[in-house]
């Protein structure tokens, strides 16, 4: 998938309020803009356009049933997100992993020396 | 990840001071990160990280600016900058030391990839550390703790 689809993925679930719908979606099961607007602080033409931003990366695909959509989570796609965002992070693990060897190792060779 | 918000604790077995010095001061840092780094540890000062290909020799230099050096509490740098002269958007690296029991909290936070998107993540995910492997990595910490305290 291209960058730019990347991109878009990642400030889809850049907003807090999009990953609290997310939330809802994953927890409640399958919702529409009314619903979702009721569980949360924004209008529901507000809920409309983050639903939009979600649909469009593909974390969320809607079916219509009866007047409104519904919508629900993309589980394979949130997934390939959440694994995008933890290879960055993972990447400090090891870096921190590394800092707490070195520290360590100094702070024990300190504390030998002082003891000779 | 809260806003493009890297956030890692970890529990270090050493004082805040020892722990400070490893995290802000170049020669630590070529240890932990990159094959070199070279900045002065002063709020405002530039730098810069060098990352090596073992294989063909080609090096990779990335500018990095000191935000904050507030031993032995925080010290902070920003890198990956949108323009080539230090400015423009760039990613912020803060180190948190809390001293915890007889040892140090270290809390890292890596800010800024909501607004640099995607392309910078992946490009930051490849700034690895200059050694893959603990088997190679190990006999070099060695020698390299036994440098240092030969020289204090």
């Amino acid at each position: 998938m291209s960058t730019a689809v990347d991109d878009e993925l990642w400030s889809a679930i850049g907003d807090p309020i999009r990953r609290t719908m997310i939330d809802l979606l994953l927890s409640d099961g399958p919702g529409t803009a009314t619903s979702l607007s009721r569980r949360l602080p924004v209008t529901r033409q507000a809920v409309s356009k983050h639903l939009a931003v979600l649909d469009r990366v593909g974390l969320i695909h809607a079916e219509s049933a009866g007047r409104e959509r519904h919508y629900q989570v993309d589980e394979a796609q949130l997934a390939r997100a959440v694994a995008q965002l933890s290879a960055v992070g993972s990447t400090w693990d090891a870096r921190l992993r590394r800092i707490k060897r070195i520290a360590e190792a100094i702070e024990r060779s300190r504390i030998t020396k002082e003891g000779e | 990840m809260e806003q493009g918000t890297i956030e890692r604790d970890i529990h270090v077995n050493a004082s805040p001071e020892v722990v400070f010095e490893v995290v802000s001061q170049p020669e630590h840092m070529r240890e932990w990160w990159p094959d070199d780094a070279r900045f002065e540890s002063v709020a405002g000062a530039p730098g810069e990280l060098v990352w090596r290909n073992a294989d063909t020799g080609e090096t990779k230099t990335v500018a990095l600016a000191v935000v904050e050096v507030d031993p032995p509490r925080r010290f902070s740098f920003r890198w990956c900058f949108t323009e080539p002269d230090r400015s423009g958007q760039a990613l912020l690296v803060t180190f948190d030391l809390i001293p915890d029991g007889t040892g140090t909290q270290i809390r890292m936070t890596e800010t800024g990839f909501r607004e640099l998107g995607w392309e910078i993540a992946v490009l930051e995910a490849q700034y690895q550390d200059h050694e893959n492997g603990w088997d190679h990595y190990m006999p070099r910490l060695s020698a390299y703790v036994a440098r240092l305290v030969a020289t204090r």
